[in-house]
């Protein structure tokens, strides 16, 4: 893997908080979240939303991965009935239900990831899934994840 | 996995001060200046200028670059920009990594200025994994049918398919109606040209009607859609019922409004048959019209008229009352006050010794020309009063038919008011029309007021967020017709743009299968559900992707045990490689 260690950040254990990854659609969610900032609504920081085109392109070991490298928690964050392409949003959910499974045997808590369905002006359902897995996540006690 | 040596340049954007009032700019330079391979890190006030342009296109050519990383806006308004400033420096476009600092961190950590700069730093040094993880591409190219569907007879669709069909383009308008024209089919003038609305027509249908290549089918639906930009494979259901295929390269929709239509008892409205709405009311000054142009009350002449303003527009929660499933109209419908005081002159010129009266909350008579409408309506001798958006008119009708308005009116600092009248006009709305069908057909973005909402009014204006379909006229916003033209033409021009050419080209962004790793477990082949997107000949071992069907949904790619196949662009390795940069401990390593 490439070296990115080198990120110079003035307050480097600044970042406390736990680090949540979201994985948006292209078509729906990632306008969606775009829509959120354009009517200056806040969420916090501590989020980083990656664009994709369908999140079923992930394998279930990338959800571990993601985990393993120190993510605390991932929103999938899909198209739901209104995913573009045909039958991607079934296979989602079973391989993150799959995922979850796997989580749970791993000893983790299911909850650190989740799927749900945001569309272009869903505003408010993308900033609830935000907070509410912020607050989860800064109640829980996540520690470090090691599989 | 990137061993290889890059040139990576990044260019953080302030984009004014949007960004830069809550990102620390300079900080996000410093602190992905260091990252490997990064050979210049930069800040400019907006990148999508000139000069910002110009920024990266010099450094490509003196810094030998050979990836670009932007932090900008989002990606739907300028990765397209980037992209061919690049091809335009002599590098492959897909050699660039777009960075969403605007949406996605400045506009929504304004109180967490110093959490929003780490999440910038964080979010570019994860584009700068990525980009060193891109590879070349090449557009997929896929031959276009030059035709068109206008889907809508209207003014708008009527303009549209004229201006496409004289470019040489087959166009087919498709028409839910027996008759063409929608709205502007009824009788009754137009302003600013103060012409009747049937002439245009008449011109406009002359016109297409004499053009090669433009087809007008009349009752018919469009009732399914597949494909994509550049072959759409269209399905008609006409008036013989039997459903009809059609192949087009692109889709205007220019489906039109509703006018709103008042609830019973709404200002008394059904409740007699002198309190009517403004469309009504323009067909009856119309000698063609319904009343063969006379205004009548028992069969005498009208004396006293009273306009009534913003009747299904600027609704306000608690004070208007939505229809049972129905919803509130907060828009401000914009075109009804010009024309309600375009109607006025032309009953005051028919009818001198009528008495008009005009109640509003806003004059807005917004376009070119129409302030000089409202002065000619004042000078014709129009009284107005000025009601609050919350202090609604109210209209009683007693039992022998007279009618009565009552308003307090604000130009009088607020004298209550009560006047006998003859005739209400309720100055109605438009309304977006119910096109579901279409919308979940195209999986159509509307905006928060219900009308269809383009992809950005001044950077892309008539698009949509599906490639090769264009909006025109009134479906995307309440407009006059002089607007709905303006837009159609708008909308036909792109489409021809498009279309200009033999072939389009389409986003690489497709599987593609690295043989040497393929050991032929057909895991993907029996994965991906698209017709002949992904084959195998018989005896061979490795698919085959067939890059004009392939969706790059990458459902083959989550599969595949030895990843194998990936989707250009979207590599899960990229992902990782983003991912470790996201939580890579800062300055630590």
């Amino acid at each position: 893997m490439g070296r990115v260690d080198r990120i110079t950040d003035e307050h480097p254990m600044n970042e406390q908080k736990p680090k949540i990854l979201v994985l948006a659609t292209e078509s729906c969610a990632y306008p969606g979240a775009d829509y959120v900032g354009q009517i200056h609504a806040s969420y916090p920081s501590n989020t980083y939303i990656l664009r994709v085109p369908a999140p079923v392109i992930f394998p279930e070991a990338f959800y571990l991965r993601c985990f393993e490298k120190g993510i605390a928690g991932i929103i999938v964050m899909a198209c739901g009935h209104e995913c573009p392409y045909e039958g991607a949003y079934d296979r989602l959910a079973r391989r993150v239900a799959v995922v979850r499974t796997r989580m749970r045997e791993l000893g983790m808590d299911p909850q650190r990831l989740r799927l749900c369905s945001i569309c272009t002006v869903c505003a408010r359902p993308f900033l609830k899934e935000i907070h509410e897995m912020d607050a989860f996540l800064s109640q829980a006690t996540t520690g470090s994840v090691t599989t | 996995m990137t061993e290889t040596k890059r040139r990576v340049g990044v260019y953080v954007c302030h984009c004014g001060g949007n960004i830069s009032d809550v990102i620390d700019v300079q900080k996000v330079v410093d602190g992905v200046a260091n990252i490997e391979d990064v050979v210049v890190a930069r800040r400019e006030m907006f990148m999508c200028s000139d000069p910002g342009q110009n920024l990266i296109a010099e450094d490509i050519a003196a810094h030998n670059l050979d990836r670009v990383v932007v932090a900008a806006c989002s990606p739907s308004l300028h990765e397209a920009t980037f992209r061919g400033t690049l091809k335009r420096s002599g590098l492959n476009p897909y050699l660039y990594e777009h960075v969403n600092i605007r949406e996605q961190a400045s506009w929504c950590h304004k109180d967490d200025p110093e959490g929003g700069t780490r999440k910038a730093t964080r979010l570019v040094a994860a584009g700068i994994a990525k980009a060193r993880n891109l590879v070349p591409l090449d557009p997929v190219r896929v031959p276009v049918t030059r035709a068109v569907a206008v889907v809508g007879g209207g003014i708008a669709g009527l303009r549209s398919a004229i201006d496409l069909a004289k470019s040489s383009f087959e166009v087919h308008v498709i028409e839910r109606a027996a008759d063409l024209g929608g709205h502007l089919a009824r009788p009754g003038r137009v302003y600013p040209t103060d012409e009747p609305a049937q002439d245009l027509l008449t011109g406009l249908l002359a016109q297409a009607r004499s053009l090669p290549g433009l087809t007008l089918h009349t009752e018919t639906e469009l009732v399914a859609s597949t494909g994509y930009l550049g072959n759409f494979r269209l399905t008609l259901q006409g008036p013989s019922g039997e459903p009809r295929e059609l192949t087009v390269g692109s889709i205007v929709l220019a489906t039109g409004f509703e006018h709103y239509q008042p609830s019973l008892g709404e200002l008394g409205f059904g409740m007699s048959d002198r309190v009517v709405t403004l469309p009504d009311f323009i067909e009856r000054l119309d000698p063609r019209g319904p009343t063969g142009g006379q205004i009548v009350k028992d069969g005498k002449p009208v004396q006293r008229v009273v306009f009534i303003h913003c009747v299904g527009s600027r609704q306000l929660e608690g004070v208007h009352v939505p229809p049972e499933g129905g919803r509130l109209y907060e828009h401000c419908s914009r075109v009804c006050c010009t024309t309600a005081l375009f109607a006025s002159i032309e009953l005051a010129r028919k009818f001198p010794q009528v008495d008009i009266f005009d109640v509003y909350q806003d004059i807005r008579t917004y376009g070119r020309g129409q302030e000089d409408i409202y002065e000619a309506a004042a000078r014709a001798g129009v009284t107005f009063f000025r009601v609050a958006g919350d202090a609604p008119p109210t209209v009683e009708i007693d039992a022998s038919g007279a009618i009565t308005v009552r308003l307090v009116d604000l130009l009088t600092f607020n004298e209550p008011i009560e006047m006998p009248v003859d005739l209400v006009v309720l100055v109605t709305g438009m309304i977006p029309r119910d096109i579901t069908p279409l919308i979940e057909m195209f999986k159509l973005p509307r905006s928060p007021d219900g009308f269809l909402q383009e992809v950005h009014p001044k950077l892309r204006p008539v698009e949509v967020c599906v490639d090769g379909l264009f909006i025109a006229g009134a479906c995307q916003a309440p407009m006059d017709v002089a607007e709905a033209a303006a837009s159609a033409s708008a909308a036909s021009a792109k489409a021809a743009c498009l279309l200009g050419g033999d072939v389009i080209s389409l986003d690489p962004f497709v599987a593609s299968i690295q043989a040497e790793l393929c050991d032929g477990c057909g895991l993907c082949l029996a994965e991906c559900v698209y017709v002949k997107a992904l084959t195998r000949a018989e005896g061979e071992t490795v698919p085959v992707v067939n890059t004009a069907l392939c969706k790059g949904c990458g459902m083959c790619a989550a599969v595949c045990p030895h990843e194998a196949i990936t989707v250009r662009g979207w590599e899960i390795k990229q992902y990782d490689a983003m991912v470790d940069a996201i939580v890579a401990t800062g300055g630590h390593p």
